[in-house]
């Protein structure tokens, strides 16, 4: 749990944390508890709220607590300021320490003015400390002249803000704040904001417990998950709201980010240009298992969109940066990656990329997304992080991780008209036209259409058959300038023999055949759906069916003689 | 053995804070204010006084002291024991919020709630000895006595809450059965009647009572100038019992602490 922890440098810690276990039991019955004394039977379910959580907390941090509701770190809180004990293990707290909790300890027929002395007294200051401290409490409290009448007449915010004002203004070593922040208006909320952040720097320790990933990272450098009392990880604070988001969000188990945070990762260095080859990336950083340092790695780009994968195992190289790891995980604890287009045709489309490193468990891959927060980016001419090609190339760093950003050089407006099926063909009719780039002649333009098949990936292209049209060049709502784009009008006919059952989506690409030569891709967007055939079409032991997802074309083709679960099998056997 | 005890006189000076602050908060938004301190006990003592002076005939003087007099000494320090011990019971399930939230040493709560309940006891007592002195156009040095007596309670009272807090934190079934043992106690012990009135052998299990060492010690030093020094072996018993109890309180909330503070 501790690998994020690095260097040996000593650190003086406001709270130790040491194997913390605290077991609630259960009773059913309410004579439970006192059968059990008689009767030696165990009549109790053990509920174990927290199980061996070893934790310390630097001196001058603020730290979090993530974790679901009822994970057990409110009852860690507990534990730390001393109001539960626990079961087994201990705590030791260095410096005065507040609970700060806005409603607890207030009397509501005693005055604001009476309530701070009574809730100072029960943090353990006396009255005269309480004296020097009354004045700025009321002011922070921003209550004025309701200081002086009793709580009962305050709202609820004001409450709280009392409360707050009470709890940050006598000046602990280290403050624990339990979702409270909640309070108050957003001005306030501010300036508790300020506070706290004014306690961070007078090196003062604040624990925040929270379920909230974006307040966590926010506000704290370092951050504890515990997950159904396990403290699952513990460290800097985006990495580990990373991990937590990720099991929130149901991506990922607790177990695969065990794994995956046996693996200390970070992408060092980018370098990338772009040839008559086409793109050309190499990546260098470092990845190891201290469990299993040989277990084979691969490095995974993946097309966000659609999740198409391409992997390149890793090319493990000495790491010499970090001296303290041992000899037999330094020389392979580097990495190197070298990867480029041509080996990958027709991969790097226009779209969204992400770079992660997999390993294989139990036959299953799973991916680790390269920590990449320090990541040097080069390319041949210093472009910062963007190049052009074919398209346009561009990586961004975004939550510490690496993503390739791919756009057409030009924006194709672009519509399916008439869809209709004939025989075996089926018939698709588009327009397609850049603004700016005018089409006087067939020669100008060409326009391929695809289909690819959204589980294997596999891709058949069909050359378009470009004719003559005014639909766009007389369009005053396309065409404003007055120009001419004659040729956009494109045809196919995809003959359904050569297309194998599968769901695909569909592609158009688009060539200017004079300058400036771009070259886009797009999805095929389709909106006229009246212009489409509604039924689905059976032609041999086929049945096609077009479907419009979220306005982008895509088309089913079933087995028709198959009785099937899916609806539009259903419909093709009627 | 003493923990709890060494808890209570190193924070001596948060359970005078918090005494007075439960004195405000019981009082704050009454226009009468500590008036009912006084309000209460003597319409009590009125009523006890009518029901066995004059509806039971039973108000002779007892050992030469007047009935009504002897009767508000003994009802005073009565009062006194019953409403800390009530309130030292009740001081971990009565501060529930303030214990669940609030680092805080809980261990002083019951002697909080004994303080506090002296500071009210007080006014009424010094009301009653002004109408006593008045009245009877009497007083003695054996009335300084009083406070060698106030102490004695307040020792016995700490005991006897750090004994039944924890337990009453645990089960509220010892709150009841402590508020039915109180009603028996209240009659059992010799308050509205006289001990002499009993065959010698009972006496001395009446005697037993550590609540009885209060209350005669209450009327020897009004009516009859009797020194706690002169029943030694009754006064070595009264604080043996004390120290028994002590550890015992100790020893309880110890070993009970970890297991109220998860099921209050």
């Amino acid at each position: 749990m501790t690998s994020f922890l690095r260097g040996g440098f000593f650190v003086e810690t406001a709270v130790r944390v040491r194997n913390i276990t605290k077991k609630y039991k259960l009773y059913e019955d309410k004579w439970g508890p006192i059968k059990e004394i008689f009767t030696r039977k165990k009549l109790h379910k053990e509920f174990w709220a927290l199980k061996n959580i070893t934790l310390d907390f630097p001196k001058g941090e603020s730290i979090g607590i993530l974790g679901k509701n009822g994970s057990g770190k409110s009852t860690l809180l507990k534990i730390i300021t001393g109001v539960t004990e626990p079961t087994s293990g201990s705590v030791e707290v260095n410096g005065s320490l507040v609970f700060l909790d806005v409603s607890s300890g207030i009397d509501s027929e005693l005055t604001g003015y009476d309530n701070i002395f009574l809730k100072g007294t029960l943090l353990g200051y006396s009255k005269e400390e309480m004296m020097e401290k009354v004045d700025e409490i009321i002011e922070f409290s921003e209550l004025g002249d309701f200081i002086y009448q009793p709580v009962k007449m305050y709202s609820s915010g004001m409450r709280s803000k009392l409360g707050f004002a009470i709890s940050v203004n006598v000046d602990p070593d280290i403050l624990i704040v339990d979702e409270a922040l909640a309070v108050g208006d957003a001005m306030f909320r501010k300036k508790c904001m300020e506070k706290m952040n004014q306690f961070k720097r007078e090196g003062k320790t604040i624990i925040f417990v929270s379920h909230d990933k974006n307040a966590v990272e926010s506000f704290c450098s370092k951050a504890a998950w515990i997950n159904e009392g396990e403290l699952i990880a513990y460290g800097d604070s985006k990495v580990v709201a990373s991990y937590y988001n990720e099991y929130m969000s149901g991506r990922k188990s607790i177990e695969e980010i065990r794994m995956e945070m046996q693996y200390n990762h970070s992408l060092e260095e980018l370098f990338f240009g772009y040839s008559d080859r086409g793109l050309s990336i190499k990546l260098n950083g470092y990845v190891y298992n201290k469990e299993q340092p040989d277990a084979p790695l691969e490095l995974a780009i993946r097309d966000t969109r659609v999740n198409q994968v391409l992997s390149k195992e890793l090319v493990r190289i000495p790491y010499e940066k970090d001296p303290s790891l041992p000899e037999r995980i330094k020389e392979k604890a580097g990495f190197l990656v070298d990867i480029s287009e041509a080996e990958f045709p027709r991969f790097f489309k226009p779209g969204k990329f992400s770079f992660e490193i997999r390993y294989k468990q139990k036959d299953k891959w799973n991916y680790i997304p390269i920590w990449s927060g320090n990541v040097k980016m080069m390319d041949d001419e210093d472009h910062g992080g963007e190049i052009q090609g074919r398209y346009n190339y561009r990586f961004v760093v975004e939550n510490n991780r690496l993503f390739l950003h791919i756009d057409n050089l030009d924006n194709v407006q672009e519509q399916v008209n008439k869809i209709w099926f004939e025989d075996h063909f089926l018939h698709i009719e588009y327009v397609a036209f850049v603004r700016g780039y005018q089409t006087t002649s067939p020669e100008d333009v060409r326009s391929d259409f695809y289909l690819i098949n959204l589980d294997t990936f596999d891709e058949y292209m069909i050359p378009a058959t470009v004719s003559e049209t005014e639909e766009i060049t007389e369009n005053p709502v396309f065409n404003p300038q007055g120009k001419i784009y004659n040729y956009s009008k494109f045809h196919v006919s995809i003959d359904l023999e050569k297309i194998p059952k599968g769901r695909y989506e569909c592609k158009l690409s688009y060539h200017m055949k004079k300058p400036p030569y771009h070259e886009m891709l797009i999805l095929a967007w389709a909106t006229k759906t009246a212009n489409y055939p509604s039924e689905p079409y059976v032609i041999g032991d086929k049945c096609i069916e077009i479907q419009i997802k979220s306005k982008y074309l895509q088309i089913v083709v079933n087995d028709a003689t198959k009785m099937g679960k899916d609806s539009s099998l259903q419909e093709c056997s009627n | 053995m003493f923990d709890i005890y060494k808890t209570m006189w190193q924070k001596r000076k948060m359970i005078n804070e918090l005494a007075k602050q439960d004195i405000k908060m019981e009082y704050a938004g009454t226009l009468l204010g500590m008036m009912w301190g006084l309000i209460n006990p003597l319409l009590r003592i009125g009523v006890y006084w009518f029901v066995f002076s004059v509806g039971a005939r039973a108000g002779h003087p007892v050992n030469g002291a007047p009935y009504i007099g002897w009767l508000a000494i003994g009802l005073v320090a009565w009062f006194f024991i019953n409403d800390a011990f009530k309130l030292a019971k009740n001081s971990f399930r009565s501060k529930r919020s303030i214990i669940k939230n609030t680092p805080f040493p809980i261990a002083i709560l019951p002697a909080e709630k004994v303080l506090y309940a002296y500071y009210i006891h007080l006014i009424l007592l010094v009301a009653i000895l002004l109408v006593m002195a008045v009245a009877f156009k009497s007083a003695s040095i054996y009335w300084l006595q009083i406070f060698y007596y106030d102490f004695a309670a307040c020792m016995l009272l700490i005991a006897l809450g750090s004994v039944t807090a924890p337990l009453v934190a645990v089960s509220k079934d010892f709150s009841h059965f402590i508020d039915t043992f109180l009603v028996f106690l209240f009659w059992m012990t010799p308050i509205l009647w006289s001990v002499d009135n009993v065959q010698s052998r009972l006496q001395y299990i009446i005697k037993l009572n550590p609540i009885y060492y209060i209350i005669q010690g209450y009327r020897d030093s009004f009516f009859y100038g009797v020194g706690f020094w002169e029943h030694p072996v009754y006064t070595l018993y009264f604080w043996g019992f004390i120290f028994a109890a002590l550890v015992l309180g100790n020893y309880l909330f110890k070993r009970m602490k970890p297991v109220f503070l998860d099921i209050l």
